[in-house]
């Protein structure tokens, strides 16, 4: 259970495909009874060490007491399945930030179609 | 007047269609359509003038060229065209036409439409053949 930052969802497709960009939205609610500084953070699990990091163009914001924040944030798909780690940070009377709250979404890696073609047929001929 | 079989609900449904008339030098240019899903892919796409027969499509002229095909999520229909040149190797008449994707095993064949081509024969050379006085007159 979140202090302040209270992570409420993580908007992201189910599935993807490999090498393709993923865009999110982590949603923050500031549950304290004033405006506060709220941080957000993410990491990739997919098998890899260090989690790759999700870049959020703007992670951080004041946020109204009792309001809810979007942070958009992105990341390149890899070649398997992925879990989103997302983190909510709120920022103290010391001058830190604390984290605070974490949430989990995986992402299918997307089936690739093979080509395939349907149908053809003449639509016109015409002397050049 | 050149003609296309179509299967339907009621049997073979007979399509007539206009011919078109080429002669040695010009180029017949076929636009067709196509559907396509999944992943980009790079296809010959072939043209044939010939006669179809019971043994198969006699082919005496094509053309093909290598397409490009984006992504599709979902079946996409696109269009392109060939250009066949029409050489002497083939004699006046009436031809067939088909087109396919794919090399030597298509991916896709289209339906033949029959007699749609006339090649006429070679304009002959520049000649005199004979001439005569039809009047005269002081001027």
């Amino acid at each position: 259970m979140a202090q302040y930052a209270d992570i409420v969802e993580i908007l992201a497709p189910g599935e993807a495909a490999g090498g393709s960009r993923v865009d999110i939205t982590v949603r923050i609610k500031n549950t304290y009874s004033s405006a506060i500084g709220i941080m957000v953070g993410g990491a990739l699990e997919y098998g890899v060490s260090p989690w790759p990091d999700i870049s959020f163009p703007d992670p951080s914001a004041n946020v109204d007491g009792g309001a809810t924040h979007s942070f958009s944030g992105y990341f390149t798909m890899p070649d398997k399945k992925v879990t989103i780690h997302a983190y909510s940070y709120y920022y103290g009377g010391d001058g830190s930030w604390h984290f605070d709250d974490e949430m989990t979404k995986a992402i299918d890696i997307a089936e690739e179609i093979e080509s395939e073609f349907g149908s053809i047929e003449i639509v016109s001929y015409a002397r050049r | 007047m050149g003609a296309v079989y179509l299967p339907s609900q009621f049997g073979v449904m007979f399509l007539p269609l206009a011919n078109v008339q080429v002669k040695p030098g010009d180029k017949l240019r076929i636009t067709c359509q196509y559907s396509h899903i999944g992943q980009t892919d790079s296809q010959p796409l072939y043209a044939a003038i010939g006669n179809e027969g019971w043994a198969g499509f006699n082919e005496v002229l094509h053309g093909s060229k290598t397409i490009n095909v984006p992504e599709n999520a979902t079946w996409n229909y696109h269009e392109e065209y060939i250009d066949i040149t029409i050489t002497t190797a083939i004699s006046a008449g009436f031809y067939d036409l088909y087109t396919k994707i794919g090399g030597t095993f298509p991916k896709v064949i289209s339906p033949t439409l029959l007699d749609v081509v006339e090649v006429m024969a070679e304009t002959p050379e520049s000649e005199f053949g004979e001439i005569s006085i039809t009047d005269y007159a002081k001027v």
